[in-house]
C-alpha cells in the first residue's frame, strides 16, 4: 500500500526532471520504477544532478543533505521517488 | 526595436547596458541572477524588456560589475560593491527626472537594496542562504568535498562552474534577503511548481535551472504585461 501523497511526490519528480533536463512530457510520462537515471539518461550529469536536486527541495519543501546524496538514489526513477517521498511524507 | 548600447558609470568604472523602450519616463532596471543562472536567463530577459518595450515601457539592462561583459574581475567584488554600481545608475536616471523600478530574477534582486527605487517587482526571489547552498551542490557536483564553510574559507578564492568567488563575495552574501520596506510597492511572482508565498504564481518551468540555456517566450510574454501593468498602477 502506498503511502498517502506518494503519487503527488512521483508527479513531482517527473515534472522536476522534465524542466531540469529539458526532457519532453511524453518521455517523462513513459519513465517508470525501474527506469534507470543516471548513467542512462545522458542529460543527467553531475551538474544537472545538483539542479534536480535543489529544484526538487524547492518543490516539496525538504532538505536533502549532501551525505545523503549517492549513486543508489539516482539509479533509477523509482529509487529518486522514494528518497524523495521518505523525506516529504513523514 | 532593437535594443540600444550604451553604458554607466560608478565609483568602480563603467559597465555596459543595454537600453530599450522610450527615452522618458519610469523606467525598470532588471538584474539577472547571480553567476551560472545568468547565462541561463540573459536571452529570455532580453525577450522580456523586448515585450515590456512594445507596451511603451522603458527599461534598463545593466551588466553587473564582475559578470557579463565587465572587465572587473568578480573575486574582487562584494554584494555592497555591486548595489553601489546599481544604485549609480538609479541615480542617473534619477538627475534625469526619471523614477526607477527594480525588476529583480533570482538572486539578482539581492543587488536593488542601495538603489532610491520607487517600487521592486521579484521573480522567483532566491535569498542569499538558498544561493550558497545552491553553490556549494554545485561545488561538490564538481567533485569537491566538504561542508559549505570550507567551500567558502577553504581558500582565497574558488570556482564554481567558471566563476572565480572569493571568500568575501561569499560570505557578503550570507543571511541577506530581499528589501522590504513599509510604503515601498514590492510584487513577487512565482512559478507554480514553487509553494512560497507571493502576489501571483504563474505556470511555467523554470528555466534557470535548465542544464542548457533555453527560452520562455509565452512566460517573457506574460511577465511583461504583469510587469506593465504593475508600473501603471505604482505610477497612478
Amino acid at each position: 500500500m502506498l503511502p498517502e501523497g506518494y503519487t503527488q511526490v512521483e508527479t513531482t519528480v517527473r515534472a522536476v526532471l522534465a524542466d531540469v533536463l529539458g526532457l519532453s512530457a511524453e518521455r517523462v510520462a513513459g519513465f517508470t520504477a525501474t527506469t534507470p537515471l543516471f548513467g542512462a539518461l545522458p542529460e543527467l550529469d553531475s551538474m544537472a544532478v545538483a539542479g534536480v536536486l535543489t529544484e526538487i527541495e524547492d518543490r516539496l519543501g525538504i532538505l536533502i543533505e549532501d551525505d545523503e546524496v549517492d549513486g543508489d538514489m539516482l539509479e533509477t526513477f523509482g529509487a529518486l521517488v522514494e528518497f524523495a517521498a521518505g523525506k516529504a511524507l513523514v | 526595436m532593437a535594443p540600444r548600447i550604451d553604458h554607466y558609470d560608478w565609483s568602480g568604472g563603467r559597465e555596459a547596458l543595454l537600453r530599450f523602450g522610450p527615452d522618458d519616463g519610469p523606467v525598470a532596471i532588471l538584474v539577472l541572477p547571480l553567476f551560472e543562472e545568468a547565462n541561463r536567463t540573459r536571452t529570455f530577459a532580453v525577450g522580456l524588456l523586448r515585450r515590456l518595450a512594445e507596451r511603451g515601457v522603458a527599461s534598463l539592462l545593466p551588466d553587473v560589475p564582475g559578470q557579463g561583459e565587465s572587465l572587473i574581475p568578480l573575486a574582487d567584488l562584494t554584494r555592497s560593491r555591486m548595489a553601489e554600481a546599481l544604485e549609480a545608475l538609479t541615480d542617473r536616471c534619477l538627475d534625469e527626472g526619471r523614477r526607477t523600478y527594480a525588476v529583480g530574477i533570482r538572486s539578482g534582486m539581492l543587488l536593488d537594496h542601495c538603489a532610491l527605487h520607487s517600487g521592486r517587482w521579484h521573480l522567483c526571489p532566491q535569498d542569499g542562504d538558498a544561493l550558497l547552498r545552491d553553490l556549494h551542490r554545485t561545488w561538490r557536483a564538481a567533485g569537491n568535498t566538504g561542508s559549505p564553510e570550507m567551500m567558502i574559507h577553504g581558500e582565497d578564492t574558488v570556482e564554481i562552474a567558471g566563476n572565480i568567488l572569493s571568500r568575501d563575495l561569499l560570505t557578503s552574501f550570507s543571511a541577506t534577503t530581499s528589501f522590504d520596506q513599509p510604503r515601498v510597492p514590492r510584487r513577487i511572482v512565482r512559478l507554480a511548481s514553487d509553494p512560497a508565498p507571493a502576489h501571483r504564481h504563474i505556470d511555467a518551468a523554470p528555466l534557470w535551472r535548465r542544464a542548457e540555456p533555453g527560452d520562455a517566450p509565452d512566460l517573457a510574454d506574460t511577465l511583461a504585461a504583469d510587469i506593465a501593468d504593475w508600473i501603471a498602477t505604482c505610477e497612478a
